[in-house]
């Protein structure tokens, strides 16, 4: 009969809502009669706030983290859809603000690296990138490379010289040897510095593995998805039949880098969980002003691998940018200083994600910050241009509820963009950069102390 | 104007005879934002060239939207009367560059002055008012006939 059916289905629908999981209140041992708590359906402020409560003591409760992650992005709403390759204006300063992040420009110092006795090759290159943060957070930018470290810093000791010929392998037999058809209409990028990327980390990663027993371990994705949901915020429901409801204001990130590198253990922590280097921007603007734009579709997390991949964290990831945001674009409309803001908010966003992905897959949520801080790093460039970024995440906790007393901040270390060579022609690479290298390879073998 | 050859300066001016209405924004805007009412056949690079080469003003974004005017009010004939539409233009300006819609109508400060002409000017039209009125006696009824 229809009445009965349509009985059930109902109440399979809302089956959450039965008394049977909230009468498991716990009874104190001296008292006869069950606990005074608020009503689970009326519709009242401590009502809400006790189905609030009932559903975080759900996800804490989970019995898997696939379980609390479908837990966590259950409830489908509009929210924003945050693009880390965006060519808003001022996307950086936004980004930051959403994800709790102080940007620190120039790269964390290095930790004392092993004594490699014989003096590195070229003694001007001494510590490219790292900087040495300064106590009121201003660092210097990584272009001085002439920053003296206390502890007397060498270089790896890698043959500079065979990396150098691998990588200029890589870009002449893109650019020159091989016969490419011209490229289509806006794929410039895949047609050359795309292949090109790939081909470089790929050599580098392999010539570096016996150096690095993380390289050697770790997972090499091809054109993985990187993507993470939060909420941060409140704001109050402008028109729908929710009108006048105050309700968190929700992200999504769904990235796609070119290439990432995981790995099983967890990278060290570059400054401790409570360090405080800078202030985060404040927007007092709605997000849509960025121009953001609202969607409703599946909350994910995602690191680039289910989560009982061994290869649970996150190395290093590389991006490429698309046409739309080619340099040259840029210069045309007189928008010079927008090419850095392309590249910090690429990093910030992108690394946020992975890094705050990671720590889901680890069981931190926004209710349960982190115990450690996720280290993980990127490099962006547009082929020739490169700039590197690290990223520590040190909260997830960025809820109305949970940020009000909440004084850690996640934190960017970047750099600005370089080229890596000049020009290539006639079979040979002109002008090219031995820092952006070394960066690079200083980056790939980062690993904890204990390897 | 001399006859333009391709490669040649630009030396013709075409002036548009359409207009931008810079508007108070109704939710608060950033502040590199300026909202303006435009012209619904203008487009977004035809309000970027209007205001860099007439006003020279920096535009780095320009983002448009139509405005549906309401088509529910009625008049004396229960006729549905529809409020125009209009497209509205926000423009980020470039080189650092901000902009707060003015406080056209700010509160005059009170000095004893004019606060003193303000009492004066007020009895002068109450008591304008007053003689106009007539007779309060007659109870409203005009004093052109009768007794």
């Amino acid at each position: 009969m229809a009445a009965p059916r349509g009985w059930r289905l109902a109440r399979q629908g809302r089956c959450w809502l039965s008394q049977a999981e909230f009468s498991a209140a716990p009874t104190p041992p001296d008292s006869l009669y069950p606990p005074i708590v608020a009503s689970a359906t009326a519709k009242s402020k401590a009502a809400k706030r006790r189905r609030l409560e009932h559903f975080y003591q759900r996800v804490h409760e989970a019995a898997s983290i696939e379980e609390k992650l479908r837990l966590y992005g259950l409830l489908q709403r509009p929210k924003y859809m945050v693009y880390p390759q965006t060519f808003a204006i001022n996307a950086d300063r936004w980004y930051q603000s959403f994800t709790k992040t102080v940007f620190v420009p120039g790269l964390p110092p290095r930790a004392a690296p092993e004594p490699a006795g014989a003096a590195e090759p070229g003694g001007a290159v001494t510590g490219p990138g790292p900087a040495v943060p300064e106590p009121a957070g201003a660092a210097e930018p990584a272009g001085a490379a002439v920053a003296p470290q206390p502890a007397a810093e060498a270089a790896p000791d890698v043959d500079l010289d065979e990396l150098r010929s691998l990588a200029c392998d890589a870009l002449l037999q893109e650019s020159f040897y091989q016969n490419k058809k011209r490229p289509f209409l806006y794929r410039d990028q895949d047609h050359t510095p795309g292949p090109f990327l790939t081909q470089l980390v790929s050599l580098l990663a392999a010539s570096l593995c016996r150096r690095n027993p993380l390289l050697a371990a770790s997972s090499l994705d091809l054109n993985p998805e990187v993507n993470y949901y939060w909420h941060h915020g409140e704001e109050v429901i402008a028109h729908g039949h929710r009108k006048g409801r105050v309700d968190p204001v929700r992200f999504q990130i769904d990235d796609h880098p070119r290439l990432q590198i995981r790995v099983p253990k967890q990278l060290p922590e570059i400054v401790p969980l409570e360090a405080d280097l800078g202030n985060v921007p404040v927007i007092d603007h709605k997000p849509s002003k960025l121009p953001l734009f609202k969607k409703q579709y599946e909350n994910k997390v995602f690191i680039g691998s289910k989560v009982a991949d061994p290869c649970c964290y996150g190395h290093t990831q590389f991006h490429l940018f698309p046409d739309k945001l080619k340099r040259q674009r840029f210069l045309n409309v007189n928008l010079e200083d927008q090419i850095e803001v392309t590249y910090r908010a690429n990093g910030i966003a992108s690394l946020f994600a992975w890094t705050a992905a990671q720590a889901m897959y680890q069981g931190f949520w926004s209710e349960a910050d982190v115990t450690r801080p996720f280290v993980s790093q990127a490099v962006v460039t547009d082929g020739k241009y490169f700039a590197f970024f690290c990223y520590q995440l040190n909260t997830l906790a960025l809820t109305v509820e949970t940020i009000r007393n909440n004084p850690r901040k996640n934190i960017c270390w970047g750099t600005e963009s370089k080229p890596l060579y000049d020009v290539v022609e006639d079979g040979d690479v002109k002008g090219f950069n031995d820092e952006i290298l070394l960066q690079l390879v200083q980056f790939l073998l980062n690993r904890p102390k204990e390897l | 104007y001399p006859l333009f050859q391709p490669g040649g300066p630009q030396l013709r001016i075409f002036r548009p005879d359409f207009y931008m209405v810079l508007v108070r924004p109704g939710v608060p805007q950033p502040e590199d934002t300026a909202q303006f009412r435009v012209s619904m056949e203008m487009t977004k690079l035809d309000i970027r060239n209007y205001l860099e080469k007439i006003y020279k003003v920096p535009v780095v974004a320009v983002r448009t939207r139509i405005q549906h005017g309401a088509h529910n009010r009625r008049n004396h004939k229960n006729q549905r009367i529809k409020k125009p539409d209009y497209k509205v233009a926000y423009v980020q300006l470039g080189q650092g560059q901000t902009f707060q819609f003015p406080n056209l109508f700010p509160e005059k400060e009170q000095t004893p002055e004019t606060r003193s002409f303000d009492e004066f000017r007020k009895k002068y039209f109450e008591k304008e008012l007053q003689r106009q009125r007539g007779d309060p006696r007659r109870g409203g009824v005009p004093d052109w006939f009768g007794l």
